[in-house]
């Protein structure tokens, strides 16, 4: 019998074909979601429709989409920059608590009659982001530098170094940096080093704007810059990169320091635009969800933002239908993870096409099979 | 003493001596076999016939087609036509197991062990998978120990194989085929890893096989040992058979030429060149591989401007090393290396691009080219932050784009646009590109590797043009390739290497494949005078 | 509060038997990741199967009332895990990370999803059936003994008895042998006649059923209800007790055991009221194990070789 699909030598490359799988991959995502919805007894058109007009369809909601977006994007671009140097870094959760710490305490020295306090409120920011940069970049720099140095691979390592980070956040906040009271958690930053709302009647705060400029530095350093296009080479061909007279570790280092630093910065924005104090667990899992991001805009960093508040309003959306109607909001992760799961699964469909020989009705089917150019 | 798990197969025979009616069919027989590949016709019509107990030689240079025809006798390739006979009977090898079945074993050039389990528990791999039934691995070591003893091939079944020395474990891999019964082992390139003493003991081995009634095929050109260990020896060239004969009717002169005399198909067309000063000097430069291990031992040489240095030598004899350790991209362990009178010798890879140095390596698709990169950004390698603004924090755009099509245009690089990843590009097309990007740097030492190897005719030509081209220019070009017929037409001085070292160095015009193929292979050149020499004279 | 409570018998029982307790569950999930990983699959998706295991286990025993009926249905949702995730990593060839990753994003969503679904939104948290601890004659009345060794749910027994059994089966029989060599040299096991895919299908799909059950353990034995937070890292401390162990199942309980004790000496000083802080103890095994994988404890050999690296055949 004549197979109806046959292998390709290569993946069809074509925009069109992988605009094809894509669409069909998320459409496909979308209906096993859906079928959760009508399952649940939702008309599943109309639970979308109210998902997304939620997320995107009030000033309101959409502030929260944009705050729900910011730490995601951060640590999305923080990947992009990680893996498309070939750092495969998963470390983003304790970068996050680290970054938060970080700036925790900057910003609580700049309180009443603490070190900091002489300076202008807008250098006391800046000092904190840089001090959550700079706290992040040695975090996930000593990653790297635990790869170059001693070849250890950065994917196992990186995973474990979540959890030192998560529970040296829980250290400090039930030791040095607790407040008094009951709860483990830091003294409340002063309001005037917070990140400053953005949208009148909204909670959006500046980072979505720390957020947009990070995603067109990060664009512009990877697309603009020999420095970039060194990373670029060292991630996708070390040995071409090394014959190119680039420095292989030197670049993978860089590249742990920027992606650090930027995973902190998302822990940076969530402490001083939402929670205002350090307390644990306030990552809730964002530290993944960020790669996945990143994952979706094919480590691309200018479709990072949009679809990072695409992701950050899929939650939103679902949080208030699990208030209204009842629907549980972690269809949103489900949600999120199908549509990366099933995109991956399409790039290896782009492998096949329909066998050519279907089409040809029965004419020439000896000389079809083979398809090869003729020996010299 | 048959295999513990082979119940079913004919154990009942006499293994030390394998019945063999003389008039019968030869062990295997090879008719016409045809094997075409996308763009090459690997096998077209091979005969070959091996006899009980007799060590075959198969002959030829990379790319006769060798290699596809033990592929296919072992199952990793399907012919296009002819027929396999084992023991007079046709057979269907599909895959290597139903080969092993049939009595057929390939020790690969890559030996197929793994390393962190011990010898016994890789003889007996693959041969149980059921998870209720226990290995024996006592009963299997005493098989193993048993065989190892009977052809001395001193193998500890207990060892850990990963522990071995590379001679050791290439026995491994004969004890393993052995332990499945296999009545003839193919052996590829089997002494290319082993040192002088080793190989005499692979050769005892193998003698003691034939003895026994097995048959061997040794894959090599390497063609004193042919004259040493085998019985017969069949030379294929261009995926045909050229000859099949008895070594003792033959002699290394006459395979030689049976080997490498073929048709020059290509001429170039070579103008006379002053040659210039010498522009690199390395004095006993000794480098590792990947892996390790040793592969140029103490190496010197000149290049001059103007001049084509051909470096000819069957691969795997230290060119690789030599060209990676000029550009610093293996671990050198010593010797010293200037460019027109600059130490060069603790500079980076950029560092010595920056001296001038230009680098085409053989493999143009993983080290030469980044595949998922456009032909602007691959043009771009190696200069990236030349041609950027801002002291050299932006990339100018522009002017990246500009060289690509330059480059382009001055080397007929054909693609659908400038924005076409380099992995989509024909190997002519890929080579032209990293060809040009070297060259269009001006330096004064461009070292290649391999230039044509995969490419057709009128990339060939092309290449060729190019490489007289910079001669021309003045550029001192080193030219490491394993095919004869470009270092003869191309190269003003040729030096031969042999395992890591220059076995000896001619000027061009002394030089005929026949000679030349007899140095690779080892034999002593009477003749080829030191490098010294060579220079006065030229 | 002084030394002499440290040193008590009362502290080193309850520690001890804390200790032995506390690494029941994650030694069954290392046990599963050391066949996955054998095979040269790195199944960083274990932590998203201990959760899917623990609301298939709640839900069954939800139902039923039956706590072994409870358990398999817990080994079942890692099954079906398993069967997903070794799609991806074996016949998709994604890159193992990633598809790990994801997972464990979707199944927090499936969990979330799937427990609201069975049991209504607006239903307060209900307690199942546990197993109780076993009693064993004579044995448990032993002082410290006693409750170190004889006073646990049977589940620990099955834990621990299955670390001799994966022993067996990975270093005395042919399976095992054919599944280490996918995972070390998958080039040379094909050529032996291997098929590379199915030993990583198996080894994938074991390392899910022991996961589901790992996530059983902690509902039935350990928790008594469910929440998505009741799994918050198990996954990851038994990938860091694979590294430590070696991977090794006897050695893997040796490290499962430090977690335990780790874990059971912050919750034993925090209830006898000692200064140290407990997180330091909590991440000593992260940084033990950060330092085994950086080669501070010589070259990891044992690291299957080509761990993380997708196979595809001739």
């Amino acid at each position: 019998m004549t197979p109806v699909v046959v292998r390709r030598p290569g993946p069809n490359g074509s925009p069109a074909a992988i605009a094809f799988h894509t669409a069909l991959a998320v459409l496909a995502a979308l209906a096993l979601a859906g079928a959760l919805f009508a399952v649940q007894g939702a008309d599943p058109l109309a639970a979308y429709a109210a998902l997304f007009s939620e997320a995107f369809g009030t000033m309101r909601g959409f502030g929260f989409s944009l705050v729900r977006a910011t730490p995601l994007a951060l640590i999305a671009l923080g990947t992009v920059v990680a893996w498309r140097s070939g750092f495969g870094y998963l470390g983003f959760e304790g970068c996050f608590m680290v970054g938060a710490a970080a700036a925790t305490a900057a910003a609580l020295a700049s309180a009443e009659g603490r070190m900091l306090a002489p300076l202008p409120s807008w250098l006391a920011l800046a000092l904190a982001m840089l001090a959550s940069f700079a706290a992040g970049g040695a975090w996930a720099g000593l990653v790297g530098l635990v790869r170059t140095r001693l070849g250890a691979n950065e994917v196992l390592v990186s995973l474990m170094t979540n959890y030192v980070g998560l529970l040296g956040v829980q250290y400090l906040i039930s030791g040095p940096m607790r407040a008094p009271g009951g709860l483990p958690q830091s003294e409340r930053v002063p309001s005037d080093v917070w990140l400053p709302f953005v949208i009148p009647g909204s909670r959006a705060h500046a980072g979505i704007l720390l957020t947009v400029a990070a995603a067109g530095l990060v664009w512009f350093l990877l697309r603009r810059t020999p420095l970039g296009y060194e990373l670029i080479v060292a991630g996708l061909n070390p040995a071409a990169a090394r014959y190119g007279g680039i420095e292989v570790g030197r670049r993978v280092l860089l590249a742990s320091v920027l992606a650090g630093g930027l995973g902190a910065l998302a822990g940076m924005a969530e402490l001083l635009g939402v929670q205002h104090r350090l307390v644990d667990g306030m990552g809730g899992g964002v530290g993944f969800t960020g790669v996945v991001v990143a994952l979706l805009a094919r480590l691309n960093p200018l479709a990072v933002v949009p679809l990072a508040v695409l992701y950050g309003g899929m939650t939103v959306g679902a949080d208030a239908m699990q208030r209204g109607a009842g629907i549980p909001s972690s269809i949103a992760a489900i949600l999120q993870s199908l549509i990366v799961l099933l995109i991956l699964a399409s790039e290896r469909l782009r492998y096949y096409r329909l066998n050519p020989s279907l089409f040809r009705l029965g004419r020439d089917r000896a000389g079809a099979a083979p398809g090869r150019p003729a020996g010299p | 003493m048959p295999p513990p798990w082979s119940n079913e197969r004919a154990s009942d025979k006499d293994r030390s001596n394998l019945a063999v009616n003389p008039q019968g069919p030869p062990f295997l027989e090879m008719r016409g076999i045809v094997k075409r590949f996308p763009g090459v016709l690997a096998n077209n019509g091979v005969t070959l016939a091996v006899g009980h107990g007799e060590i075959h030689a198969l002959l030829g240079e990379n790319g006769a087609g060798k290699s596809t025809l033990m592929q296919i006798l072992y199952g990793f390739h399907q012919r296009d036509a002819g027929d396999i006979l084992i023991e007079g009977r046709p057979a269907r090898i599909e895959s290597p197991k139903q080969a092993i079945a049939l009595g057929i074993g390939m020790v690969h050039q890559e030996f197929m062990l793994v390393h962190s389990m011990t010898v016994v528990e890789n003889a007996v791999l693959g041969l149980n998978l059921s998870i209720r039934r226990l290995l024996d691995l006592k009963r299997a070591a005493a098989a193993l120990q048993a065989l190892s003893d009977r052809h001395g091939l001193a193998v500890d079944p207990h060892a850990v194989v990963g522990h071995l020395p590379v001679g050791a474990q290439q026995r491994v891999e004969i004890i393993k085929l052995l332990y499945r019964d296999v009545r003839l082992l193919i052996l590829d390139e089997p002494t290319a890893v082993l040192t002088p003493q080793e190989k005499d003991g692979l050769f005892a081995v193998l003698r003691r096989l034939a003895r026994d009634g097995r048959s061997v095929v040794i894959v090599t050109h390497k063609l004193h040992e042919i004259m040493e260990v085998a019985d017969r020896v069949t030379v294929m060239r261009d995926g045909r058979v050229a000859a099949s004969v008895r070594t003792s009717e033959t002699s290394p002169r006459g395979l030689a030429r049976l080997m490498v005399g073929r048709d020059v198909a290509l001429r170039a067309d070579k103008q006379a060149v002053a040659r210039g000063p010498a522009v690199l000097r390395v004095e006993n430069l000794a480098a590792r591989d990947a892996a390790g291990e040793t592969r140029l031992h103490g190496l010197s040489l000149d290049l001059h401007a103007g001049e084509i240095l051909g470096i000819a030598g069957v691969d795997g004899n230290g060119q690789a090393q030599l060209a990676q350790a000029l550009m610093q991209l293996c671990p050198v362990t010593s010797g010293r290396v200037w460019i027109g009178g600059q130490d060069v010798t603790r500079l980076s890879p950029a560092g010595r691009r920056a001296a001038g140095m230009a680098y085409v390596p053989a493999d143009r698709r993983h080290v030469g080219s980044v595949a998922e990169l456009s032909m602007i950004d691959n043009a771009a390698l190696g200069t990236q932050a030349r041609r950027a603004r801002a002291g050299g924090l932006i990339r100018d755009e522009g002017a990246d784009r500009g060289f690509a099509k330059a480059l382009a245009a001055r080397f007929s690089v054909r693609a659908a646009h400038l924005g076409q990843p380099a992995g989509t590009l024909s190997g002519g097309n890929l080579q032209k590109l990293v060809l040009g990007r070297e060259m269009m740097r001006e330096p004064a030492i461009l070292i290649v590797e391999q230039p044509t190897r995969g490419l057709d005719a009128g990339a060939v030509e092309a290449v060729w043009g190019e490489l007289l081209a910079a001669r021309a220019g003045g550029m001192a070009v080193l030219l490491i390739s394993a095919d004869l017929e470009e270092i003869l037409n191309l190269a003003d001085r040729i030096a031969v290497m042999s395992g890591g070292r220059i076995a000896g160095t001619l000027p061009a015009a002394h030089a005929s494949a026949e000679r030349l193929g007899l140095m690779m292979a080892g034999a002593p050149a009477p003749d080829a005078q030191p490098l010294a020499a060579v220079e006065a004279s030229a | 509060m002084g030394a002499g409570h440290w040193l008590g018998s009362a502290f080193l029982a309850t520690w001890l038997a804390a200790s032995v307790r506390l690494s029941g569950p994650v030694l069954l999930a290392a046990l599963g990741e050391i066949f996955a990983e054998r095979s040269g699959v790195l199944n960083v998706g274990i932590e998203g199967t201990i959760l899917l295991g623990a609301l298939a286990s709640y839900l069954a025993a939800y139902a039923s009332g039956d706590v072994w009926l409870a358990l398999l249905a817990g080994a079942a949702g890692g099954v079906l895990s398993g069967v997903l995730l070794a799609w991806m990593y074996v016949t998709i060839r994604a890159s193992q990370v990633v598809a790990g990753i994801v997972f464990n994003v979707l199944a927090v969503g499936l969990a979330g999803t799937l427990y609201r679904l069975a049991l209504g939104a607006s239903a307060a948290p209900q307690t199942v059936a546990m197993f109780e601890p076993l009693r064993f004659p004579l044995l448990s009345g032993l002082p410290v003994l006693g409750p170190v060794l004889f006073s646990h749910a049977a589940p620990l027994y099955l834990a621990f008895a299955l670390v001799p059994a994966a022993h067996f089966v990975l270093f005395r029989t042919g399976f095992g042998l054919a599944l280490r060599a996918a995972g070390e040299n998958p080039k040379a096991a094909d050529n032996a006649g291997i098929s590379v895919a199915r030993m990583r299908y198996a080894g994938t799909l074991i390392s899910g059923t022991a996961a589901g059950m790992s996530g059983g353990y902690v509902v039935l034995a350990e928790v008594g209800l469910f929440r998505e937070t009741i799994v918050s890292g198990q996954g990851f401390i038994a990938l860091a007790i694979v590294i430590l162990g070696r991977w090794r199942p006897w050695t893997a309980a040796l490290a499962a055991v430090a977690f335990g004790a780790a874990d059971a000496l912050q919750l034993s000083l925090q209830l006898f009221g000692a200064g140290l802080p407990p997180q330091l103890l909590l991440s000593l095994p992260y940084v033990l194990t950060i330092l085994a994988i950086s080669g501070l404890f010589g070259r990891s050999a044992a690291q299957p070789a080509a761990l993380m690296q997708p196979y595809a055949p001739r």
